[in-house]
């Protein structure tokens, strides 16, 4: 813990020598309405996402929104689990609205782990401390504050539609975005959606290196394999035995590599990034473009483990468990494999590479409901993508956008598959310490206002631009 | 099961044993059934059962066979009292005579009636078996022990003081063992020159002849370990190269893979000695060839082919149990498995796990010693008065079947008493079927003549022994 703060102030130092008494005063505004979203507990476990709703709408309806146009919604048997979708009318009611979607809530966060509470704001040393100050809440309130900051202008072309949701973190008792698509699929009616999942990377040195455009992302889905064995008593050993046998087959997945695809997003993600990269990585990079069945490339740009993953679909065994006493011969042994599905890769495609690697085990191989579709990735657009790369010349000069596919999901996936392309935002710089998901999350204060200006001419040029698809 | 049917049944199956078997029985063996009947339908499970009320009915079958108060001493622990025994003493007329201890188990493995043709606590007599829990193991010596006491009491004093202890939980690992506290606490109660057990194999061909009686003599020592991998882990969207629960499957895989060297004890040197004789043909040479050279690797193939000669020519250890992983989501940041070894006697713990580390061969794997440390002392000797009189006894009772030494793949309660100074030997007398007799399983059985055959043999034995000098 110690050695990642220490490490969190050198990139702090190095980032940002600026501090925040140098505030305008429409980021005093905007920290006060962060602040009091990272302090309202949105956790599954103690906390409450309709009242982060509630306290959200009350900001908006300050700015001037009338109640009509503020939607605080709590699905039925879930009063803690409420969103808020706000509207924000534009001037040409032919043109498709925009939503901006961010959600509330946040993996849990033990006080007794944390350095500081992690339902408190601190900034120190230049950094937001907190649950959520990145994980979504920084997007959250971004999106919130410039609703409520447009609402003072004239209005945009566009419709843009804020919609704020809980349940997108693991462990939720109900997704807001799967139950908006089921009872409300016409609340979220949109040309496009602005979400999570974009960002950006940091060379070593902690200075920006590139802008994500995120497209897409890779769909999770359990595979259960399994070995079955008649057992006996352990004090005399056979041959045969089902967690030998479960353990061959792992080493056979082990060994297995998917072979290597490409889409657009990625085909876009790689033709940059072996600029930027330069050097036999680049070269690799440009070869495996070229001939995805180019094993030595493969090998060199593989060597990384995101580049790896944004390659192909991948399995990893994450559970195991075999036998049923100690001393009896196991009569099963099963592992639950975990696999991240490239998008298009169709279930039974893996599951054919599955039981192919486990070899002649007898190893068997079951798809673990629920089976997921793997829908293809939302188009990169002139209009979305190009727009993007406009803006952030003007904010971020020198820093290419890439686009990417997530390796991990995001609610994203539920909106693109509704009809609803969904693209993660560029604008984030996360160092690698960045405590999301775990312990100590931060954010850069400087990175924070950074994105927050970037996002808010973002949101403005695509409201202002006409439907040209 | 109401208690209509139970009697009903009962009556039935008296009627039945009475026409076929009970008519030809002499006064001393009906005297003999009817105990054994009361032991057996005495339940002495772990979970319903009482040993210290199946200790009480054996002391009261001695006091009513002329048994002082003070010759009968049934005990129990306060914080077990249904894991009770009972040690009984016969005085010998020679003090200066070491004794002989008596040792049985009154504790039966749990039976479910719904599991069982019949109910496994009534004495079922049924075309020459008797079906019931424990009709094999270990009621039937417990039974014959008993008995043999109560008769002796009626005749003139042997040489040597007989000692019985019948005691609890020698099925039952982990909870209380009166054999076990019998040796820690008051070995002055059990102290004797030797002691005879259960523990030996004779074995009954397919078509029900004897073809050998075993005289146990040691047996291998239970001792688990835990092989354990630990990885930093991460998210399962990004498998890394190293893996927690593959690591762990490539080492349990090499361990499967691995056999210990080949030992002989002087029981073993004798059993497969006299074996190779009864068996002949390749396997029989090839058991005189590894007698002469342990380390001929072609004879071992042959012989090990049978999985109990594998395991009485060796150490075995075998994965039993196994767990990894913490999340569906997360790479595994730990992963293990139990591996449950039967060593050699005068194998030590530190060479079994010094063989499992070499085995696994991965420096990132932790071997460690896991559960309770079970004692390992060496075989008890074949002395000439053990092992001699309990081969004279034999000729005249099972004449031309061999009597084999042999050692225990499994465990008994003669480890705690050989490690305690009191060299233990299972006598012989039993015979197995083929199929195990249901001894641990379902419907264990035990053939009716096969029982008074081994209570005969076993009598004289017990007489001769309380005779020797």
């Amino acid at each position: 813990m110690l050695k990642s703060v220490g490490a969190a102030l050198v990139a702090a130092m190095l980032a940002l020598p600026v501090a925040a008494q140098t505030l305008r005063p429409d980021q005093a505004q905007f920290r006060a309405l962060y602040k009091e979203l990272v302090e309202t507990n949105t956790t599954h476990s103690t906390g409450n996402c309709t009242l982060a709703a509630q306290r959200m709408a009350g900001h908006l309806k300050t700015a001037g929104f009338a109640d009509a146009d503020l939607n605080v919604f709590v699905p039925p048997g879930f009063p803690l689990d409420g969103g808020l979708i706000a509207t924000l009318h534009g001037s040409d009611s032919k043109a498709a609205a925009i939503i901006l979607l961010a959600h509330l809530d946040v993996v849990e966060a033990k006080r007794e782990d944390w350095t500081r509470d992690p339902f408190v704001l601190i900034e120190e040393n230049g950094n937001f401390y907190g649950r959520g100050t990145i994980d979504d809440k920084s997007q959250a309130a971004i999106f919130t504050d410039s609703m409520a900051r447009l609402k003072a202008k004239k209005p945009p072309l566009r419709t843009i539609k804020l919609v704020l949701t809980c349940g997108e973190e693991s462990g939720a008792r109900i997704n807001n975005i799967r139950w908006l698509i089921d009872n409300h699929r016409d609340w979220l009616n949109a040309a496009f959606a602005l979400n999570e999942g974009g960002g950006g990377t940091l060379n070593a040195q902690g200075k920006p290196q590139t802008l994500g455009f995120q497209a897409g992302e890779k769909v999770s889905q359990n595979f259960r394999i399994e070995a079955t064995n008649p057992g006996g008593h352990s004090s005399m050993p056979r041959p045969d035995n089902a967690i030998y046998d479960l353990s061959r087959g792992l080493i056979g997945l082990a060994d297995h590599d998917f072979p290597v695809q490409f889409n657009d997003t990625t085909r876009g993600y790689f033709g940059a990034m072996a600029g930027i990269v330069g050097g036999d990585t680049g070269k690799a990079m440009t070869e495996l473009l070229a001939n995805p069945q180019d094993a030595a490339a493969d090998a060199l740009v593989s060597k990384n483990a995101a580049w790896h993953s944004m390659l192909r679909t991948t399995c990893v065994a994450t559970l195991t468990e075999g036998g049923h006493a100690i001393n009896a011969l196991p009569q099963r042994a099963t592992a639950n494999v975990n696999c991240r599905m490239f998008p298009g890769d169709p279930v039974p495609n893996v599951q054919a590479q599955l039981v192919k690697a486990m070899g002649n085990t007898g190893v068997t191989v079951t798809a673990v409901p629920p089976v997921n579709p793997t829908p293809p990735p939302p188009p990169l657009t002139p209009l979305v993508f190009g727009t993007a790369k406009q803006v952030a010349a003007k904010h971020f000069p020198g820093i290419p956008v890439l686009p990417m596919m997530l390796t991990g999901a995001t609610d994203g996936r539920f909106l693109t598959g509704a009809g609803v392309p969904t693209y993660g935002v560029p604008g984030s710089f996360l160092a690698a310490d960045s405590g999301m998901h775990g312990l100590n999350e931060y954010v850069p204060a400087a990175t924070l206002y950074a994105q927050r200006d970037y996002l808010f001419d973002l949101i403005q040029a695509y409201a202002a631009t006409k439907d040209t698809q | 099961m109401s208690p209509v049917t139970r009697v009903f049944g009962a009556v039935i199956a008296t009627l039945l044993a009475a026409q076929s078997q009970a008519q030809t029985l002499r006064p001393d063996q009906t005297q003999f059934r009817a105990l054994y009947k009361e032991l057996v339908e005495t339940n002495t499970t772990l979970s319903a059962g009482s040993c210290t009320l199946a200790a009480q009915r054996m002391a009261a079958h001695l006091k009513a066979a002329g048994f002082k108060d003070s010759e009968l001493n049934v005990f129990s622990i306060p914080t077990n009292p249904k894991e009770g025994g009972l040690v009984a003493v016969l005085p010998g007329s020679d003090p200066k005579a070491g004794a002989i201890l008596l040792l049985a188990h009154l504790d039966v493995v749990e039976a479910n009636r719904a599991d069982w043709t019949r109910d496994p606590f009534l004495l079922v007599e049924e075309n020459g078996w008797f079906y019931a829990r424990g009709a094999s193991d270990d009621k039937a010596q417990a039974a014959i022990f008993t008995d043999t006491m109560a008769r002796l009491k009626a005749g003139k004093p042997p040489r040597r003081t007989l000692k019985l202890a019948l005691t609890c939980g020698e099925e039952t690992g982990g909870a209380f063992n009166g054999a076990e506290w019998l040796v820690k606490n008051h070995k002055d109660w059990i102290a004797a020159d030797f002691a005879l057990n259960e523990g030996s194999v004779g074995i009954r061909n397919k078509e029900g002849k004897h073809v050998s009686l075993g005289m146990q003599a040691g047996e291998k020592v239970y001792q688990d370990f835990r092989i354990e991998a630990t990885n930093p882990g991460g998210h399962s969207s990004r498998p890394r190269p190293d893996n927690a629960i593959y690591e762990l499957a490539a080492a349990l895989v090499r361990i499967g893979q691995y056999e210990f060297p080949v030992q002989f004890s002087d029981t073993t040197r004798a059993y497969f000695t006299e074996t190779a004789k009864l068996t002949g043909g390749e396997t029989g040479a090839a058991m005189t060839a590894l007698l002469a050279n342990p380390n001929d690797a072609a004879a071992n193939a042959i012989v090990s082919k049978d999985p109990t000669f594998h395991s009485m020519l060796r150490t075995t250890c075998v994965a039993t149990e196994l767990d990894g992983g913490h999340a569906k989501n997360a790479l595994p940041q730990r992963a293990g498995a139990n591996i449950n070894c039967r060593m050699f006697p005068g194998d030590s713990i530190e060479n079994v796990r010094a063989q499992l580390v070499k085995a696994a061969a991965d420096a990132a794997m932790k071997v460690s010693v896991s559960g309770e440390i079970s004692p390992t002392p060496p075989p008890p000797p074949l002395t000439p008065l053990v092992y001699g009189t309990a081969k004279t006894v034999a000729a005249k009772h099972f004449p031309g079947v061999p009597l084999l030494p042999a050692m225990s793949t499994g465990a008994t309660d003669g480890r705690f008493l050989n490690a305690g100074g009191i060299p233990t030997y299972g006598v012989p007398g039993r015979f197995s079927d083929p199929d195990g007799n249901g001894v641990h399983g379902l419907n264990e059985r035990k053939s009716v003549a096969g029982l008074y055959a081994e209570r005969d043999y076993l009598y004289d034995l017990i007489i001769a022994y309380a005779a020797a000098p």
